[in-house]
């Protein structure tokens, strides 16, 4: 039951105090703490939904960037012509689902290292469509001067983003819905469904549905998340380029998800946070940032592999004695 | 006609420096069950490294390329050793995402022993010049890459065919459990197995260095396309290897005189395709 | 009473120590400013690595130079720069950081004409102006700044246009007639060989563009590149692939015996310092037969003036190297800087503009010229024969061909490039 143990760290006064600092962190800190608070977000976003897909469903995607690339490119195609950021978003998402399903389709067939090899062929063909597809994508300079655009609720309001501030708010409100629905999934009997496949439990409440099926929705619903994450970059960035689909950039969600922890379900936003922030700090010290980063990372692969929230969540349910999740090997 | 054939044998070229990267990935996946994202940076190791033998230090090419190796079966040994052989009970994403580690690690590791710029040797002179094919001037150099690629797989073929290593070797493949109750050392054979896989890569790199450089990146460059023709060829396969690195290599020679738009594509089109419809590969297991 | 007296007087003045004094060293500078902080980026991992180190340098040298004269308008320099990764949202990510968090008054550098188009619309948001002193992409200045009014961007190395000196340089040769591209496959090749064909069917009705064969991003292997474009029979090659890249295509051609058939081959950027130390062999053995044609964003060899010598014999003293075009586009933006504070005398973005309008200024380059529609520098870079010249320790450009670069340099109006393959 080691799935459970978010209960502990994400439960009641430390979700509503982490919470509660997020809304005010804008009017402490500066324009570019809530930038980087922004990037946290966005890719604890992309990490949950990959987790989802990973930690849950037992399948390790290496292409989640080109559903994230989907998202972004859809949203600035979108904006490019009708610069609605709702619109846009939403459009992004909804491609990227629609990537994602057919995509997963083909890809949930297979597990292990047939699905990564799978997902990261696709991933490398969005790729190479974006880089090569130019007229359309723009080619390696990629789309630019996509708006900011403003919030528009059915004709009613339109709220302005133009700074910073405002769409750090925007970007908040979409990640707390995104994990709560995450948090809905997961302690569903569809999310209890999902474990049990991966850890190749036969007699699991299959809610009437085949394991391929159950793959396929989990694939989808990762897709959707990293549609997501993608589309909400454009508006923040201004541009999209094909890097976003390349395969290193998959790399950030599972870099992210294994330093926060695979098993607990907060373990990717606190990877998240913490990849953005170490990144950062390295970066001010040295240029050598990928040798600090992959000393870490392989830090963490021998000796640490559930994350840093499974060491705090293990912890916190020590009086317990539930002893640490071996990784399952299949 | 000619320039059809002409540009045939150039992707025959291209193949074999693809092969001799994607022997070595097979190898480690068919025997370990490891996909080794690091072969690309041994590669990366290996260019480096004939560079300062050959370039800097002056020794004789040949000599070089041996030093080569023996510096990238050192740091395999250290790679499984040390460190992979303590995640094989563990899903092989663990095992990916250690050896990705390493790719961060040596990527930036060269560059601060090396330096920034890229490294150029000398072309040997038996490398250098050309003779007539097809009526225009095919390189000496892209002769001696089809040549040994040829004698590497005559090689590893004799090595798993007729060698009591091989024979061991094979039978860790099939049955692990079993292996190890015939009084197999499975550790031994898994760290011998590493070693020549990471030799292989080596050996691409070091034998590149004549008219290639030898730059921070270029492991990352060579990586993905040994993905694909390992897929291609089925994960583990060594005939595989051979027969998806002459595809790729042709392919790619054609596509860059007929279709120069669909290059990168056409290779991911054709390992999804694969995948899809014969995930084991064109070619079954090494064994 | 008395220890507890003295105690605290050791700590008021250990404190005093530490809080800096509020207005010393502020007073001598004008701008209002404890230091002018100058932000710059470049790639400085992977292949390229080298393109962000000489950025590096040659930022470095300026403000050591700069700054042992007193600075600018009495405020001292400081410098930080940081690696984009050749990743467009790395490249953002730092210049938020260095404008946000370090306080940066100007940007500098940028290597890849991706991250720059990025970098445009977050300047304006930003508010800080960047030089930019190695993207080449035309797109930056005709389309951010011409059409886009995107005032934040400057761009003081030579763009794209640069390339379409190779028309000029063989406009007289009639034996020269088709020609054949091996590009980088991706928007700077295509913008190249687009601007060529542009250039050179007005000076030459008679060219044909027989072939093209595209390389993509960190080729290792060129040969399937170079038989392509044999098959053609071109007389010429203009090849756009750089740094590393250019070095291994121009030995596979001469394996191949390229430098046998054709008559000329101009490598785009291979006047670059890293291109010609990687064919220096080659070179000295005049393995390319006098062939090898080249031009760049500068050059140290010319021109031959006080400012230019002094400066390649400084460049040297100081980092071992001779400085390539991105080092000497990032030490040009910095004094560019200066003449334009010491102008403007304010750090606000349109007084700085204001003060760059009809600059004219002595570079180690030559002289520049700000064009003020599309906020680029003109400036004249030759091509040359890549020659030894036992002067240096590398090969050069010699046989100099300058042209006035406003010939064959785009200029404003913009009509939109046909980029295609």
């Amino acid at each position: 039951m080691t799935y459970l143990r978010h209960a502990h760290i994400m439960s009641g006064p430390l979700t509503a105090a982490l919470v509660a600092a997020l809304i005010v962190l804008p009017l402490l800190a500066g324009n570019y703490l809530t930038y980087l608070t922004i990037q946290i977000l966005i890719l604890s976003l992309f990490a949950l939904g990959f987790n989802l897909l990973f930690g849950y469903t037992g399948l390790l995607s290496f292409g989640q960037a080109g559903f994230y690339a989907v998202g972004a490119y859809i949203c600035a195609k979108i904006l490019l012509v009708q610069p609605s950021l709702l619109l846009g978003v939403l459009g992004g998402t909804v491609a990227a689902a629609v990537v994602a399903v057919l995509l997963g389709a083909l890809s949930v067939r297979h597990t292990r290292i047939y699905f990564s090899m799978l997902t990261l062929a696709f991933g490398m063909m969005i790729y190479s469509v974006a880089w090569k597809w130019r007229d359309v994508t723009g080619g390696d300079d990629g789309l630019v001067g996509i708006p900011r655009a403003p919030l528009k609720i059915l004709g009613i309001a339109s709220i302005s983003l133009s700074t910073i501030e405002h769409y750090y708010y925007f970007v908040l409100v979409v990640v707390l819905l995104g994990v709560f629905f995450m948090y809905r999934l997961v302690n569903s009997p569809f999310g209890l469904s999902l474990q049990a496949i991966r850890d190749g439990e036969t007699r699991a409440p299959f809610v009437g549905m085949s394991v391929t099926t159950h793959r396929l929705l989990a694939f989808t619903i990762a897709g959707l998340y990293a549609g997501l994450a993608g589309a909400l970059l454009p508006p923040l960035e201004n541009t999209v380029t094909p890097v976003m689909a390349h395969w290193t950039t998959s790399a950030d969600p599972i870099l992210a998800t294994l330093l926060g922890g695979i098993y607990v379900f907060s373990g990717p936003i606190v990877g998240g946070a913490l990849f953005i922030i170490i990144k950062d700090l390295i970066v001010r010290v040295t240029v050598h940032w990928s040798i600090v980063l992959g000393t870490v990372v392989i830090i963490l692969v021998m000796g640490f592999r559930g994350g840093v929230a499974g060491i705090v969540a293990g912890m916190v349910a020590r009086p317990r004695a539930a002893p640490a999740p071996a990784v399952a090997s299949k | 006609m000619d320039t059809i054939g002409y540009q045939g044998l150039i992707g025959v070229s291209l193949a074999m420096s693809l092969w001799l990267i994607s022997a070595g990935l097979t190898i480690i996946f068919g025997v370990l069950g490891v996909i080794n994202f690091a072969h690309g940076s041994l590669f990366m190791v290996g260019a480096y490294m004939a560079y300062t033998f050959y370039g800097l230090l002056g020794f004789p090419f040949g000599l070089s390329v041996l030093l080569s190796l023996a510096v990238a079966a050192v740091l395999g040994l250290i790679m499984e050793r040390g460190f992979l052989r303590h995640l094989y009970h563990l899903d092989h994403a663990y095992q990916l995402l250690l050896t990705f580690g390493f790719v961060l690690v040596l990527d930036d590791a060269v560059k601060i022993i090396w330096g920034g710029v890229f490294k150029i040797p000398p072309i040997p002179r038996f490398l250098d010049g050309a003779w007539p094919v097809f009526g225009r001037p095919f390189p000496v150099y892209n002769t001696f890459l089809i040549a040994i690629g040829i004698l590497v797989g005559i090689g590893l073929w004799a090595l798993f065919e007729k060698t009591w290593w091989g024979r061991v070797v094979r039978a860790t493949a099939s049955d692990r459990e079993m292996a190890n109750a015939i009084g197999v050392n499975v550790p031994w054979v898994f760290s011998t197995v590493f070693v020549v896989g990471a030799m292989l890569a080596a050996l691409g790199g070091a034998l590149g260095t004549p008219i290639r450089v030898a730059a921070p990146g270029i492991g990352a460059a060579m990586i993905i396309q040994a993905f694909i023709i390992t897929v291609i060829g089925g994960l583990g396969s060594l005939k595989g290897a051979f027969t998806g690195s002459l595809i790729v290599g042709i392919l790619s020679a054609y596509g860059t005189l007929f279709f120069p738009i669909f290059e990168l594509f056409f290779s991911f089109v054709i390992m999804t395709v694969v995948l899809l419809v014969r995930p084991q590969g064109l070619f079954a297991h090494v064994n | 009473m008395r220890t507890w007296i003295s105690s605290a007087t050791v700590m008021l003045i250990l404190l005093a120590l530490i809080v800096p004094p509020a207005s010393v060293g502020q007073t001598a500078c004008q701008l209002n400013v404890p230091t002018l902080k100058l932000g710059v980026q470049g790639i400085a991992s992977g292949a390229h690595a080298d393109y962000g180190r000489q950025i590096n340098m040659g930022a470095t040298l300026a403000i050591e130079e700069i700054n042992a004269a007193g600075g600018i308008l009495g405020c001292k320099l400081e410098m930080r720069f940081m690696d984009d990764e050749n990743k467009p949202a790395t490249g953002v990510k730092n210049a938020r950081f260095l404008v946000n968090e370090w306080g940066a008054h100007f940007l500098y550098g940028t290597d890849s004409s991706g991250i720059a188009m990025a970098l445009g619309p977050v300047l304006q948001e930003l508010k800080r102006i960047q030089f930019f002193t190695h993207a080449a992409t035309h797109r930056l200045t005709e389309e951010l700044v011409y059409d886009k009014k995107i005032k934040e961007i400057v761009r003081v190395s030579a763009p794209v246009y640069q390339d379409a000196i190779a028309a000029w340089v063989f406009k007289d040769n009639p034996e020269i007639k088709r020609w054949a591209t091996i590009g980088a496959d991706y928007e700077y090749g295509y913008a190249t060989w687009a601007i060529f064909k542009d250039v050179m069917k007005k000076s030459r009705p008679d060219a044909e563009f027989v072939g093209a064969a595209w390389a993509p991003f960190l080729t290792l292997d060129f040969s399937s590149q170079i038989a392509a474009v044999m098959a053609t029979n071109p007389d010429a090659i203009i090849a756009t692939p750089w740094a590393g890249e250019a070095v291994t295509l121009l030995r596979q051609a001469l394996l191949m015996g390229v430098f046998d058939k054709v008559q000329a081959w101009f490598q785009a950027m291979g006047g670059s310092v890293d291109v010609l130390e990687g064919i220096s062999r080659e070179v000295q053995d005049n393995r390319f037969k006098g062939k090898l044609w080249a031009t760049a964003r500068y050059i140290h060899n010319w021109p031959n003036t006080q400012i230019n010598r002094s400066f390649v014999e400084r460049f040297q003293k100081r980092w071992s190297r001779l400085p390539n075009y991105s080092a000497e586009t990032t030490y040009s933006a910095i004094y560019i800087t200066k003449l334009a504070l010491e102008k403007a005398k304010s750090l606000d973005t349109d007084s700085v503009l204001a003060a760059l309008n009809g600059m004219r200024i002595p570079t180690p380059a030559g002289l520049r010229v700000y064009r003020s529609e599309d906020h680029q520098f003109v400036y004249n870079v030759p091509a040359g024969r890549v020659v030894w010249d036992a002067k240096y320790p590398i090969p050069v450009l010699g046989d100099l061909v300058v042209i006035p670069a406003n010939e064959y340099w785009r200029s404003p109006p913009f009509t939109a490039v046909p980029v295609g393959k």
